[in-house]
């Protein structure tokens, strides 16, 4: 086993074993969120990362997974969980919209256009309130009063995520989003149906966000348009997820997620209560300026450019070849 | 290889530390009450009046002796105004921190997120701001509501209006949040049931830039009264560009909130001028203690007071009460305490019982407020009145034209 | 009737604010083809200067412009020089690493200003603010018109450079064709900065025009960000005519749909325009224009 491996087992036994060990919800509850934001960081990279698509929108595909979920509630009765299935599903519907009108557009066009697309999703859930209740929201009762079958599931699924990006990006599949990524107009030139793959490569990132949604309705059971359809808390905290981990790598948005949610909550609660009160609206700036430290120096991410961390934070002369 | 040890033994260490560090926080001699307000984003003005006010109040009744001899410690938590991150931070205030009970509560949507963490964990929540009806009418008997619900907000409106203005056209505005959008609909099943005729009702997103298009709608349906529900800057925008149009119904109506604080004044101007509005709570009414509130504070922060700030004060003064007849600090005596509540507050009486469909809410009095020279009078009832309301208006005059 | 055309001028009057906003942002990314999702952020930073002036020094908005202006100027071209400009030449698997430093640097910009000045709402108080003068039943707000005045003095002002001036014509060949004005001798870092410089001090003209009947807080760059990218796509990226359309335009469609559809729905209109206008008339405003001509 490699030593990589070895660490992700590793790794892996940790968070198995972690609410065992610290018994606090609390605590609990910020790994659930990181395990939300790896979700939802793996989906965007996929897309974006991967393929090239840098979607400013992907709030739109969460806030769907989580209202299908709610609806399920509010209109149908059913329980939420069953939103878990179709949530992704009906994401998945949403996406290939999107992909239909937006795909003709590149770069920074097709950006802007799923910026205006999350939006306008928003602006539906608040007025739509007939089906979405509007800025009521929707709350229901949590299934389970512990925190630990939500963990557990949330941690599954991130792992599910990642695991699946990795096959997807191992097989041919992988092969085309890199090179419509890199040339969309070579790839099509050499055969490639850049416009399927790129849809491919969509569904599967708004399914996992859908996921993500709808296990979000049925954990912080409350949500409303503001909540699950924010460019600035979803989107756009996708994107930093996304580039403070390392777009384009597997592993990236997972660590991208660990590093985003405790930055977050450390300047929150002031340091755990160890710095003084005025630090806890620092959050927003220490993301500020991890995002254009790590644009400026770690364009990779943390896990793109670890070598280079490695060389510099913890003085590893790279070995001669 | 080592390197790996080292780094699995580091993560257990802190997650062992991290897993036993609430038990260092625990002092014996304090009570902690959790309390959830925003202090930072677009509601930061409101949170800030209220946190005043419960200083204020915290200081007197640790002075006085606390809680039959221990500190009372009021821990205040910032939910910014978003319903995800009140809950986060009441999970932490129940979980981490083991409060006894919880205070506070502003935004209707952040409280009634808020509620429904209480509610599954079974602990005691007084909410002294969120009005949506939904709070206490969804049959949780762990919330406990000191101010009135904000369908009957308008209530002492509806009697002015009935026997001074007797109006039969209205138009509704309101932010599309929870309470601006259940105020308006109260606000309109009061003028079904008066046979007022709704000639416009619209929705709009806080944060508006220009009003216009639909104060014109408004000027040229011509109805007797526009009634509004706005947070702080949005109303004063409203006003202004009401005046810049020359919009002139027989009555400007405010839904509280935005209407009544300093603010509102301060940037609309001579646009804020004998505009109505409801009010929970003012300064001159006949409760113990009211007056000298509103004293004290104006001098020690150098501006007003208003019911936000009542309302905060008051509950604090409730939790104390609660605390010091409670059996013991275990959420069920904690629970039968609150509900055998019966005192009288700067805000008015306190007892909790069932309001119609809401249950373990306080009932509370509305009032109307208009604005006169710059100060927020208190003008209906008349039996608590200082001034007398000031209609029929020459906006026109008024406005300086 | 009167409904129509109060609709009407109200949306004129904030379209010829909404120009500034989306000439700077125009300019930018006709020169360095990328989207300053900071835009909104500058603008913020303008209204607090002009905030401080007229608080602590009693100077009027307008006259601050005197200040803002070059002030946003100097800023624009601090940042395009330190942090955007080394990123052209950085090795990075995605090529949008320009656009996403513009957001760190809009999330900064706030957090400074909102560590400064708090959360808290700030007004700039005129003795003009409120004012209106009437012809006829339509109403039309003074300081809007001073602002949409200003707008169109700065609007040509701004041409002039354009065509006259050597740096206005080497922003223009920048413009069209980065290599060609390079190999004609256009020093194309220097015209970069400055062009950043000169989108920044147009939004910064807008948002001291905007405060007087507006209010100011840390977090109001975002919608204008957004606002000024319907109006570029709208009129024709790069254009600086297409612009002045385009923030009319959205102007314009705004009040019309504040008032026919619902103001719940104003921002919504916006978006959709925009959807629409990117699906299907990529060119814009202008891009129409050339089509009928053809």
């Amino acid at each position: 086993m490699t030593k990589r491996n070895l660490a992700l087992v590793i790794l892996g036994i940790v968070f198995l074993v972690f609410p065992l060990v610290v018994r606090s919800d609390y605590y609990q509850h910020l790994l659930i969120l990181a395990f939300i934001w790896v979700l939802i960081g793996s989906s965007w990279n996929l897309l974006a990362g991967y393929t090239g698509q840098v979607s400013f929108g992907h709030a739109m595909f969460f806030g769907v997974g989580a209202y299908t979920a709610g609806i399920f509630v509010t209109k149908l009765g059913i329980s939420a969980w069953w939103g878990m299935m179709f949530g992704g599903i009906v994401a998945m519907l949403i996406g290939l919209f999107v992909g239909w009108v937006c795909f003709r557009l590149r770069g920074p066009y097709f950006a802007l256009a799923t910026l205006a697309g999350g939006e306008i999703f928003r602006l539906i859930a608040t007025n739509w309130e007939s089906l979405t209740e509007g800025m009521v929201g929707i709350l229901i009762i949590q299934t389970f009063r512990s925190k630990l079958p939500y963990y557990y599931l949330a941690l599954l699924l991130a792992f599910a995520c990642v695991y699946v990006m990795h096959l997807i990006m191992k097989s041919k599949w992988g092969y085309y989003f890199v090179s419509i990524r890199e040339d969309q107009d070579a790839a099509e030139s050499l055969g490639i149906n850049t416009t399927l793959y790129k849809n491919v490569s969509l569904l599967a990132s708004s399914f996992f966000t859908g996921m993500a949604g709808a296990f979000y309705m049925n954990y912080m059971a409350f949500i409303d348009p503001e909540v699950v359809f924010s460019l600035h808390y979803i989107s756009i905290m996708a994107i930093l997820v996304g580039i403070v981990g390392g777009v384009g790598t597997i592993m990236g948005p997972a660590v991208g997620a660990f590093v985003m949610v405790g930055v977050q909550e450390t300047f929150r609660s002031a340091f755990f209560g160890l710095a003084p009160k005025w630090i806890s609206q620092g959050h927003a700036m220490a993301f500020g300026l991890l995002v254009v430290f790590a644009i400026m120096f770690l364009a990779n991410g943390i896990v793109g450019d670890w070598s280079k961390i490695k060389r510099y934070v913890f003085r590893i002369k790279p070995s001669t070849i | 290889m080592k390197k790996v040890k080292i780094l699995i033994g580091l993560v257990l260490a802190v997650a062992v530390i991290f897993s036993l560090w609430p038990s260092f926080s625990m002092a014996a001699d304090t009570v902690e009450v959790g309390i959830v307000l925003p202090l930072t984003g677009p509601q930061a003005k409101f949170g800030e009046v209220e946190k005043l006010s419960f200083d204020l109040a915290l200081e007197e009744i640790n002075t006085a002796g606390g809680i039959n001899g221990k500190t009372l410690e009021l821990l205040i938590e910032d939910d910014t105004g978003r319903p995800d991150v009140g809950r986060s931070v009441v999970e932490k205030l129940i979980t981490k921190d083991k409060v006894v009970m919880l205070g506070g509560g502003y935004s209707s949507s952040v409280t009634y997120a808020v509620a429904g963490v209480c509610q599954q964990n079974a602990m005691p929540f007084l909410v002294n701001t969120g009005s949506a009806d939904k709070i206490t009418g969804s049959g949780w008997d762990w919330i406990f509501r000191l101010n009135p619900p904000v369908s009957h907000y308008a209530d002492a409106v509806k009697t002015l209006l009935a026997e001074k203005v007797k109006p039969k056209t209205v138009a509704i505005l309101y932010e599309n949040s929870l309470f601006g959008t259940k105020g308006a609909k109260s606000f309109q099943k009061i003028c079904d049931n008066a046979a007022y005729k709704v000639l416009l009702k619209q929705g709009y997103e806080h944060g508006g830039i220009d009003y216009k298009p639909v104060l014109t709608q408004i000027k040229r349906l011509n109805p007797d009264i526009v009634y509004m529900v706005s947070y702080i800057m949005d109303a004063s925008l409203l006003m202004k560009q009401a005046r810049e149009l020359k919009l002139t119904p027989k009555m400007f109506v405010g839904g509280a909130a935005g209407f009544t604080l300093p603010e509102f004044v301060d940037n609309a101007g001579k646009a804020s001028d004998k505009v109505i509005s409801a009010t929970l709570w003012h300064q001159v009414l006949p409760f113990p203690g009211a007056m000298d509130y509103y004293n004290k504070f104006v001098a020690k922060h150098k501006r007003p007071t208003e019911y936000h700030g009542a309302e905060a004060y008051a509950a604090c003064y409730v939790i104390a009460d609660i605390l010091k007849r409670a059996k013991s600090y275990k959420n069920t005596d904690i629970k039968k305490a609150l509900s055998k509540t019966d005192m009288m507050t700067v805000f008015g009486p306190v007892k909790f019982t069932t309001w119609g469909k809401l249950k373990n809410q306080n009932i509370a009095g509305t009032y109307v407020v208009q604005w006169l020279d710059g100060k927020l009078e208190l003008v209906w009832p008349t039996k608590h009145a200082t001034k007398k309301f000031n209609y029929p208006v020459n906006w026109l005059k008024v406005w300086g034209y | 009737m009167d409904v129509f055309i109060q609709t009407l001028v109200a949306g004129i009057l904030i379209g010829g604010i909404y120009c500034l906003i989306g000439i700077g942002m125009s300019l930018i990314m006709g020169v360095m083809g990328i989207i300053n999702l900071a835009h909104g952020q500058l603008m913020m930073v303008a209204m607090y200067i002009t905030f401080v002036l007229s608080a602590y020094m009693h100077v009027d908005p307008y006259f601050s412009l005197i200040v803002a202006m070059p002030g946003l100027f100097l800023l624009g071209c601090f940042l395009q020089k330190y942090l955007l400009n080394p990123l052209m030449k950085k090795e990075s698997i995605l090529p949008e690493n320009q656009v996403l430093m513009t957001v760190g640097m809009g999330m900064v910009l706030a957090e400074i200003c909102r560590f400064i000045f708090t959360s808290d709402y700030k007004t700039v108080k005129t003795s003009y603010g409120g004012q209106a003068f009437f012809i006829g039943n339509i109403s039309f707000n003074l300081p809007m018109c001073i602002a949409f005045i200003f707008a169109i003095v700065i609007t040509v002002v701004l041409f002039w450079f354009l065509a006259k001036t050597d740096t206005g014509r080497s922003i223009r060949a920048t413009a069209q064709d980065k290599e060609a004005a390079t190999l004609m001798g256009v020093n194309s870092t220097r015209i970069t900065i400055i062009t950043f410089g000169l989108g920044s001090a147009l939004v910064a003209s807008a948002g001291s025009l905007l405060i007087p009947i507006f209010y100011l807080f840390p977090d109001i760059g975002g919608p204008f960000t957004l606002k000024a990218f319907v109006i570029c796509i709208l009129g024709g990226l790069g254009s600086t005519v297409g612009a002045i359309f385009g923030g009319l335009t959205l102007g314009i469609a705004e009040s019309l749909g504040a008032t026919y559809i619902g103001m719940g729905y104003k921002d919504m209109v916006g978006f959709l325009i925009f959807v629409i206008v990117l699906v299907f008339l990529p060119g814009g405003l202008v891009g129409l224009k050339r089509l009928i001509k053809s």
